[in-house]
């Protein structure tokens, strides 16, 4: 049975138990668009990667259906691992040189031979291996092993992607570099889901954002409406190139008290401070205000909520 | 054309494994055994006489030193799911386009490659130590089947180890007090008399290295006859019981923990 073909993945109703003991993952169920990068956030023990492994048919599910790229994970496991693609958070490689490892990978994945060479240079070349193409495993760091792990992954074609913690020990450099390449990957269609504890990557990389914890979906959104839905209370500081009229300040704190999600507010002299939630859109609204007022804006400091708020609040519930 | 699956995993095995610390285990060791040992030992033992027929020390280690090669092949393919485990690529395999008997045949195949593989070279050396060996095409038969039937079973027992064993250090000393029991208290080196001490006689007929050694030397030097045929039924009926136990404990083995 096939289920809607514009989802790559689908999840309804999983449950991962182990021993019979406290579920892993509890009821969970999400879906991910063909083409889009999803996220999955939580904290140590959320239950993520328990969710990529049962995705990748690594490990069984206890309850509830899966669906990659329409096959059921159940019925077809073999047929799901012929179209993925796994960068798994634990090291995974052949003890022999980098080379070896691209060369051995696609021999694996039945990738013609000159395809190989054409995209082992090209990913060598990508992700810095150039100098260390011709050294062993053992003699990489931690950050150059997880850099090949993940550029290994790319010698070969596939419709899904799982990526558990891929940029750990990666430099800020090369860790952009490798989420524009996953970004670009994501643009030819490639549904990529993701998974880390850098909360700026996701939120740099991901069309959507599911956050678990304690196995269940709390929240999922894009990154605009996770922040405006959850992020916590903060700072908009505006200040005008001449001092507020009363009758100005009136109307602006009129104006202020009655907007959704205003906490505290001041308006005095030249500034206006407001303190709330959903800041980006009580922005918007004293922008237009203001320019509806005919008042000169000077300067506008706003406290945007980040990821990590959003991450605090969802999971401290 | 497509490779099957556990072809294509046979040649990444032969791939990872042809690293020269290997080699040298697989080839240089036996080599150096045979080189070595059987010159210098050919000076102080000048003849073996078994079944009224007396052979050179060389010509008695030759097979030995073929039959040793399903032990190391065994080891070696055996031992892999153990690195492979300990390394993350098992994991990583079972996600991609393959099952898990494609794995194990992949095992099977690159350890019979390896046992067949060094056991002709190890021939071929023999030969020039020892002189000639004349094989008929029952001998050859018997040679050929006995060491298949010896890297299964040993590839059957490290892999029951590589399941078993949960630490790189008790794993890695079971390997070596096993390649020492395995190897020395067998027929492979000197042959087991009524004079052989006792202790040591029980362990060689326990062993089933003595088995494979005693027939590539019977298909090698003696000729093969009853007991040849008696002992190939033993060593298949060791593999069939070992290859079980590793299938079901390696049925169970748990991804993604």
């Amino acid at each position: 049975m096939t289920t809607d073909s514009q989802k790559a993945v689908e999840v309804r109703n999983l449950v991962k138990t182990y021993d019979g003991k406290k579920n892993a993952v509890d009821d969970l169920s999400f879906s991910v668009e063909k083409g889009e990068i999803y996220g999955l956030l939580g904290k140590n023990g959320a239950g993520k990667s328990t969710t990529i492994k049962v995705l990748t048919t690594l490990i069984p599910p206890s309850a509830g259906t899966v669906h990659v790229s329409g096959l059921d994970l159940r019925k077809k496991p073999n047929s799901i691992r012929k179209i993925v693609g796994v960068v798994q958070q634990e090291e995974a490689f052949d003890f022999t040189t980098v080379e070896n490892n691209f060369k051995i990978y696609g021999m694996l994945w039945e990738v013609p031979k000159a395809v190989v060479k054409e995209r082992m240079d090209q990913l060598i070349e990508l992700f810095n291996l150039s100098e260390l193409r011709r050294k062993r495993v053992f003699e990489l760091s931690g950050g150059q092993k997880k850099r090949l792990q993940v550029a290994r992954e790319f010698i070969h074609d596939m419709d899904v992607l799982f990526l558990d913690e891929p940029t750990v020990g990666m430099d800020p450099i090369m860790r952009r570099k490798v989420l524009d390449f996953v970004k670009e990957k994501a643009k030819g269609g490639l549904t990529v889901m993701f998974t880390t504890q850098i909360l700026e990557e996701a939120d740099y990389i991901c069309d959507r954002i599911g956050i678990i914890d304690n196995g269940k979906l709390v929240a999922e959104g894009t990154s605009r409406q996770l922040k405006d839905q959850f992020g916590s209370v903060k700072k908009l500081e505006i200040t005008m190139h001449n001092v507020l009229e009363d009758a100005e300040k009136n109307d602006v704190s009129d104006f202020i008290r009655n907007a959704d999600g205003v906490t505290d507010f001041q308006v005095r002299g030249r500034s206006i401070w407001i303190v709330g939630n959903n800041m980006s859109r009580i922005l918007n609204l004293m922008i237009k205000k203001i320019t509806s007022m005919s008042i000169e804006i000077d300067q506008i400091i706003f406290d945007a909520p980040s990821l990590d708020d959003v991450f605090l609040e969802v999971v401290k519930r | 054309m497509r490779i099957p699956a556990f072809i294509r995993l046979t040649f990444r095995n032969i791939s990872v494994n042809t690293d020269p610390g290997t080699m040298f285990f697989m080839l240089g060791l036996p080599a150096f055994y045979l080189l070595v040992l059987g010159i210098m030992f050919q000076g102080i033992i000048p003849s073996i006489g078994i079944n009224n027929e007396s052979i050179s020390y060389t010509k008695f280690l030759a097979p030995g030193i073929v039959g040793m090669q399903a032990f190391t092949a065994g080891n070696i393919g055996g031992g892999m799911l153990w690195s492979d485990r300990r390394w993350g690529m098992f994991e990583q395999l079972m996600v991609g386009p393959f099952r898990r008997t494609d794995y194990l045949l992949g095992i099977i195949s690159v350890s019979i490659i390896f046992s067949l593989g060094g056991s002709a070279i190890m021939m071929v050396l023999a030969t020039f130590i020892a002189g000639g060996f004349s094989l008929s095409v029952l001998s050859s038969l018997y040679l050929v089947l006995s060491l298949v039937a010896g890297t299964i079973l040993f590839s059957s027992l490290f892999l029951i180890l590589s399941i078993l064993v949960r630490t790189m250090q008790a794993y890695n000393t079971l390997t070596i007090l096993l390649f020492f029991i395995l190897d020395f208290a067998s027929t492979a080196f000197y042959p087991i008399t009524s004079e052989t001490p006792e202790a040591l006689r029980i362990i060689s007929s326990l062993n089933p290295l003595s088995y494979v050694a005693n027939i590539v030397r019977d298909s090698m030097v003696y000729g093969i006859g009853l007991s040849t045929a008696y002992q190939m039924l033993l060593i298949t009926v060791i593999m069939v019981v070992l290859f079980v136990i590793s299938l079901r404990l390696y049925k169970n083995v748990q991804t993604g923990l």
